[in-house]
This record gives C-alpha cells, sequence and structure tokens, in this order.
C-alpha cells in the first residue's frame, strides 16, 4: 500500500493506493491522524483501492472520530463498488462521509 | 437274439448246397444211367432180333407162309425161340412176314397174352409198316421203338431182316422188351443213388458244420464275450485273455485284439492323465482369474475417506482370463492417476502381459513426473520383454484434485468421454499416440484438460463399443453416449451397471467375444489446504493460497474480494487470539463444489468461538460505534453459514458461500 499526500490550501490529500488489510491498516491509521495535526479537511482518496477489511474500516473509524474531536471533517472520495459494498454491509456508508 | 445267428446262418448255408448237390448228383448220374442202359438195352434186343434172323433159314419161310403147316425145322426153330425168350427179359419174340397192308406171323413166342399162331395175318401197329419199308429197303438205322399197345402194353422193339439164299428180305424178326421191367430197375438204381447221395453229402455237411463250429463260430463267440467283458474290464487290472488256438486268422484276431486291448487301456490311462492335467490346468486358471480380479482395485468405495470424488470401475472378461485392465491409485496426496487400457490378444497371453503393463505403469508414475515420460519409459521396458509381438493401447490420466488439471497420456486407446455439470457426456478428442510395447523408441507426450467440480469422467475399452449382438451389428460410440447422457446423474456405480446392463441387452444371447471394461469417476470437489504458523506477517500468503485457488477455480473477481475479507478477518483473529503465548499452527482449506464454496480454518489454540460475540449495531452514527467487531460480522454477512466446533482440540471453523464458478475448461 502507498500513501501519497498533498496539501491543497486548507485541505489536505491522502491518496491510497492498493489493498488495506491488518498488515497495513495501521500505516493508513497513523497517516490520516498524522494528517490532522496539520489540517482540518481531509480527502481520502480511495480512487486505487481495491480493498478494505475490517482493519481498514478500524482506521477509517478512528480518522472519522479524530475529525469530529478537532471539529474538522474526513471525506472518502473516489470509492469503487467493492469497497462500497463492504462499507454498505457495515453501515460505514451512512456514518463517513463519501463522496 | 443275436448270439447264435452265426451258427443257424452256416446250417442254413449248408442245407441249401446239401440239397443242390443231391439233387444236381442224382439228376447227372440219372441222365447218365438212363442213357447207358437204354443203350444196353438196344445192343441187347438187336443182338436177339439179329441172332434169329441168322438162325433161321430164309429159303423155307415161302412154304410156311403158303401151306401154313408146322415141320421139323419149323418146331426146332420154335424151341430156339422159346428158350431165348424164357432165358432173358424179352416180352415177346416174333418173326412175320410184310406185306404192304398187313403182316403174317411166322413163329411167334411170349410170356404175355397175343401169341399168334402161324400164318396168323393183323395190320401193322402205328408206325408199323413204315418200320417194315425201311427195313425192306435196307434203310433200318437200328433203333428200339418205344411203344404203347393195348394188347402188348408197354414194349421197346427192335427188328431185323431175315434173308433168303439171294439176299432178299423174306421175313422180320421182331423183339419186344418189356418197358416196364426197364423202368423199375432204373427207378430202383435212382433210389439207390438218392439215399447214398443224400447219405455222404449229409455226413460231409455235418463234418463240414462241426468244423466251422469249432474253428470260426465258437471262437468268434468266444472273442465276442471276451470282448463284452474287456469294455467292462478296462478301469480294473485284469488282463484280455482268450482261449483261441485255430492257428489261422481267427487267432491273429484275437491276439490283435489283445493288443488292442492292451493300447486301449494304454491310451485310457495317458487320457485320464491328460483329464487330470487338464483339470489342473482349469483350476489354475481359476486362481489365476481370481489373481487378476484381486489385481484390479475392486473394493468400493475406493477412497471412502476422500471427499473430492467418487471413483468406480468394473471387467467382465470375455474368457477366463482378460487382457484388458483399469487401474486408479493416489500418486500422492493431491493427485488421483487413473488408468484403462487394453491388451492385444486373450486369454493366458494376454492376461500376463496385462500384468506386466498395469505394474510398469504402477510403479512409473511418479508424483511430479509428467506422464509421457512414464509412458515413454513403460514403452521402452515393454519392448525388451515381448517377444510375442503382443501390444497395450493405454490412457492415462492423473488429476489434480486441488486445480482439477488433468495430465494424460493416450497410447491408441479410446478417448476418454467427459460431462460437464451443465452438459452432458461428449467425447474428448485426445489424439492418439503409438501403441505400447510396439516400437521401442518411441516418444510419448502428455496432454491436458481441466475438470470442475461436478465433472465426470468415463473411460472404457473396445469391448464395450465393440460388442456385437446376433445381427453382427456393433454397439458403437453413438449408442454409448446416448446411454451415458440419459443417465448422466447417475453416481458412477449405478452409471457403470446401467451402462453394463445396456450392453448387456444389447449383445442378447450372442457369444461375448472381448472383454468389457469402464471406469467412472465424479469430481465432487476441489480442495486445496495449507499450514502455516498463525502469524499476521504470513496474511499475505494465506490470501495468495485461497485467491490462487479460486483463480484456478474461476470464481469472479466480486466474490473474490469478499472471500478475501472473510479470509483476513478469521486468520487475524486466530492470529489475534488463539495462541497468546507464541503462535501456533493454522489451517487454512478451501473446497470448491458445484455451486459452494467451502473455508475450514482450523487452529489448536486457545478454545475460542469466534460466533459467540455480539453484532455490532451499524445503524449507530460514527460517533457512537465501537471500534472492532466488525469483522465476525462481515463474514457472517458474507457467507451463507458459517459454523464453529471444538473437535480433538482444535479449534474449527467451517464457513460456506453458496456461489459457482465460471469455469470455462481449457483442453490443451
Amino acid at each position: 500500500m502507498n500513501i501519497t499526500k498533498t496539501v491543497n490550501g486548507e485541505e489536505t490529500v491522502l491518496a491510497v493506493e492498493g489493498r488495506i488489510d491488518a498488515t497495513n491498516s495501521r500505516e493508513l491509521q497513523d497517516a490520516i491522524i498524522g494528517a490532522f495535526q496539520s489540517t482540518k479537511n481531509l480527502v481520502v482518496d480511495f480512487e486505487k483501492v481495491a480493498y478494505v477489511a475490517s482493519a481498514g474500516l478500524r482506521a477509517l473509524l478512528l480518522g472519522h472520530k479524530t475529525a469530529v474531536s478537532k471539529s474538522g471533517i474526513m471525506k472518502l472520495t473516489h470509492v469503487n463498488e467493492n469497497v462500497m459494498e463492504v462499507l454498505r454491509m457495515t453501515g460505514f456508508q451512512s456514518a463517513l462521509h463519501i463522496e | 437274439m443275436k448270439h447264435h445267428k452265426l451258427g443257424m446262418k452256416a446250417l442254413a448255408g449248408l442245407s441249401i448246397l446239401a440239397v443242390v448237390v443231391i439233387l444236381s448228383t442224382c439228376l447227372t448220374i440219372d441222365i447218365r444211367y438212363k442213357k447207358e442202359q437204354m443203350s444196353m438195352y438196344n445192343d441187347i434186343a438187336f443182338s436177339y432180333a439179329r441172332t434169329a434172323a441168322e438162325y433161321i433159314d430164309g429159303d423155307r419161310i415161302r412154304s410156311y407162309v403158303e401151306n401154313n403147316t408146322e415141320d421139323d425145322y419149323y418146331r426146332q426153330v420154335q424151341r430156339f425161340l422159346a428158350i431165348s425168350q424164357a432165358q432173358t427179359d424179352l416180352e415177346y419174340y416174333s418173326v412175320f412176314v410184310p406185306y404192304e397192308e398187313e403182316l403174317a406171323y411166322i413163329w411167334d413166342v411170349g410170356s404175355g397174352e397175343g401169341v399168334r399162331p402161324l400164318g396168323y395175318r393183323e395190320a401193322y401197329m402205328e408206325g408199323g409198316q413204315e418200320i417194315a419199308r425201311q427195313i425192306c429197303a435196307n434203310t433200318y438205322p437200328e433203333r428200339i421203338i418205344v411203344t404203347r399197345d393195348s394188347e402188348y402194353g408197354y414194349i421197346a422193339s427192335a427188328y431185323a431182316p431175315v434173308l433168303d439164299s439171294a439176299g432178299e428180305t423174306v421175313a422180320i424178326v421182331g423183339v419186344d422188351l418189356s418197358m416196364p421191367g426197364i423202368r423199375k430197375a432204373l427207378f430202383h438204381f435212382l433210389i439207390t443213388v438218392i439215399f447214398s447221395v443224400t447219405a455222404v453229402v449229409a455226413l460231409l455237411m455235418g463234418l463240414f458244420y462241426v468244423f466251422i463250429r469249432k474253428n470260426i463260430i465258437t471262437p468268434i463267440d468266444r472273442l465276442n464275450r471276451a470282448t463284452k467283458e474287456m469294455v467292462g474290464s478296462l478301469e480294473s487290472e485284469e488282463t484280455f485273455h482268450v482261449e483261441i488256438h485255430t492257428g489261422d486268422e481267427i487267432e491273429e484276431l484275437s491276439e490283435s485284439f489283445a493288443q488292442m486291448y492292451l493300447e486301449l487301456r494304454e491310451y485310457l490311462r495317458e487320457l485320464s492323465v491328460v483329464t487330470a492335467e487338464k483339470e489342473r490346468i482349469g483350476a489354475e486358471l481359476d486362481i489365476a482369474t481370481q489373481i487378476q480380479a484381486d489385481m484390479l482395485p475392486s473394493i468400493f468405495p475406493a477412497f471412502p475417506e476422500r471427499e473430492e470424488m467418487d471413483i468406480y470401475a468394473l471387467m467382465d472378461p470375455a474368457k477366463e482370463v482378460g487382457g484388458d485392465f483399469y487401474d486408479f491409485f493416489m500418486v500422492d496426496d493431491t493427485h488421483l492417476a487413473m488408468v484403462m487400457a487394453d491388451v492385444s490378444g486373450k486369454g493366458v497371453p494376454a492376461a500376463l502381459f496385462m500384468v506386466i503393463g498395469k505394474t510398469l505403469i504402477k510403479d512409473h508414475t511418479k508424483p511430479g513426473r509428467p506422464l509421457g515420460e512414464v509412458f515413454t519409459e513403460v514403452n521402452r521396458l515393454l519392448c525388451e520383454s515381448n517377444k510375442e509381438g503382443l501390444f497395450i493401447t493405454a490412457f492415462e490420466c492423473v488429476l489434480d484434485l486441488r486445480t482439477g488439471d488433468m495430465v494424460y497420456v493416450n497410447a491408441g486407446h479410446e478417448p476418454p468421454i467427459i460431462a460437464t455439470c451443465n452438459e452432458g457426456y461428449s467425447v474428448r478428442s485426445v489424439t492418439p499416440q503409438f501403441v505400447l510395447a510396439g516400437f521401442d523408441e518411441m516418444t510419448y507426450k502428455s496432454g491436458e484438460l481441466k475438470l470442475a467440480p461436478g465433472d465426470r469422467l468415463f473411460l472404457f475399452t473396445d469391448g464395450v463399443t465393440e460388442a456385437t449382438n446376433a445381427k453382427e451389428e456393433l454397439y458403437g460410440m453413438d449408442r454409448l453416449c446416448e446411454v451415458l447422457c440419459a443417465n448422466a446423474e447417475k453416481k458412477p456405480r449405478e452409471l457403470l451397471q446401467t451402462v453394463k446392463q445396456a450392453v448387456d441387452g444389447f449383445v442378447g444371447e450372442a457369444e461375448q467375444f472381448d472383454d468389457i471394461t469402464m471406469l467412472g469417476m465424479e469430481l465432487r470437489k476441489l480442495k486445496d489446504s495449507l499450514t502455516l504458523k498463525a502469524e499476521l506477517a504470513s496474511l499475505g500468503t494465506v490470501t495468495d493460497f485461497v485467491n490462487g485457488f479460486m483463480d484456478n477455480c474461476g470464481y469472479d473477481n466480486k466474490v473474490q474480494t469478499q472471500i478475501d475479507i472473510v479470509v483476513e478477518e478469521i486468520y487475524v483473529n486466530i492470529c489475534s487470539y488463539a495462541y497468546p503465548d507464541g503462535p501456533g499452527d493454522v489451517t487454512a482449506e478451501v473446497a470448491a463444489e458445484s455451486g459452494r464454496l467451502t473455508l475450514t480454518f482450523a487452529d489448536s489454540g486457545f478454545e475460542y468461538n469466534p460466533l459467540e460475540k455480539e453484532d455490532p449495531d451499524i445503524t449507530l452514527s460514527a460517533e457512537e460505534r465501537e471500534i472492532g467487531g466488525l469483522g465476525i460480522f462481515m463474514v457472517k454477512q458474507i457467507m451463507d453459514e458459517v459454523t464453529y466446533r471444538r473437535t480433538d482440540g482444535r479449534n474449527v471453523l467451517e464457513l460456506t458461500k453458496n456461489v459457482d464458478t465460471v469455469l470455462v475448461d481449457g483442453t490443451v
């Protein structure tokens, strides 16, 4: 998994690429929490994420809770169908901000 | 009764012969004697007639005719004639003078009536006139003349002329012999002859019969009886013995019989040895048949512990020991080998070659060894020990029970018939290569097929398709495919029995010429497993393993992603909770069946049932949600059936999803 961080003024974009599984979800979690040190608006681009399991969801949920605690916002973009199915199945679809 | 026919026949034959001999002998003697007698009487009669004619003085006759007076000379002649007549068999002795119409008696003496006085005239008897004329003309043939006359009786007459001094015939001497007397003499003679000839012939015939009886009939009877006894005593130790010492062909015949008896006994003894030998060979053939049958795997279900496949095979040999064989065995834990072969020829040679072929193929089929190489080597070895010119057509395939990949090699055998889940049985065209044991430098190449769970394989020998009915029709591939398709749903055992019944029904009463051998295999599921240390770092290995299996089976991408999640959640769970004191083993197993995919995870760690965990409330907002608990929830969502059991100190979690593959089998 690769994570590319881009800062666009107020907004920080984390472009994730690859599979997010139990072995690397920690990286995503750290990247998200790290990003909120310097921004309130985080966009996590899932365009190149093919796979997410519960470990990845946990990272997203922690990220979301961090955003709330900092009065910021975390958005997921470009979620593909397979990942969306996982989000739908777990109720994350309505709980997270997904564009 | 045939018993005394020969004696009767001889007797009858001899009797007929005797009658013929007696009759012909008597007849010959009678005719001959009669002729002799008559000739003798003829001579006697004429000699009397001539004697009297000489004695009488012809010159005196005339005076007796004219005067009718007896004188001394007349009485002298009368006495001479009377003495002569009395001393002989003469009936009448007379002298008469012939005239034109009548005759006149001069002298007449006789024993019967009708003796005429001197000068008595009377008419000629019948023919008398002619005889008188012949005598006067000197043309009389001197033959006695037999007449029957009412007055004179049955007489034979002879005549002689009485001449005067001038040589003229003046009177005729007539001599009459009594015919009944002659006849009587002849008859007596004949009776004597008949009696004596009959007696002699009867004696000879009797002697001859006794001779035949003694020298032919009795020995033959004896021989006959001895022969009858011989037939009954062939089994015993008695010797053939018959007392015949005729010194001829019959004795020789009895010796021949004795010789024949010995040879017959010897022959019977040899025959019983040969029969015993035959029985022994028969018994050994039975054992050979049993050994051959035992060589073929015949305990079904063959692999009760293997749920991946069901296999059944049968062989129905045409003769006691057949040339067909099938075989199946596990090459290693995940590879099933199947062989179907037909040795050329029938009977013991084919069966022996079959044993070699079967053993070589099984011995050389090793894990990972290409089948082409196996057949190349088996062919080379078979050629070394094949002076009889036998050959084997064989098909061998090795099926990977993890992937459904099937490698095969075909040495001139019938192609396999395969049914996929959705379609009926159809023949797979697999290029046949040269038969085994045909040519030692052959190189064989293997091919590849792919089977999916639910697919079925049918192997057979030409005994099936070439089964022939009474009308000389072949069963044929079309009928075979038809019956296979009609029974496509049946399990291998029932399927093969159905096909066998169909072939038997087709063949009917006709003789079975070839072995009928079939093998049916149903691939029920594909299964693979992986055992490794339960460490999070190995997650990729486990998912790659499952993905690889599913890729091979042809599951679509979406299902694979879902299964990835399940594998990850369960594996991570085990890594996190099962072994708190350091990682232990975990086994992941994946199995594909028609319409079902099953994952099984087993670990020997701390007893833990993840399914007992309460499902998270997914309707809560993100802020309210707990971190964790989602994994098992997702697993339950994705899979259709999830069960946990604790068996033999192991946690076993079995997860099933009802899903089909989109498999396209690739024939290479």
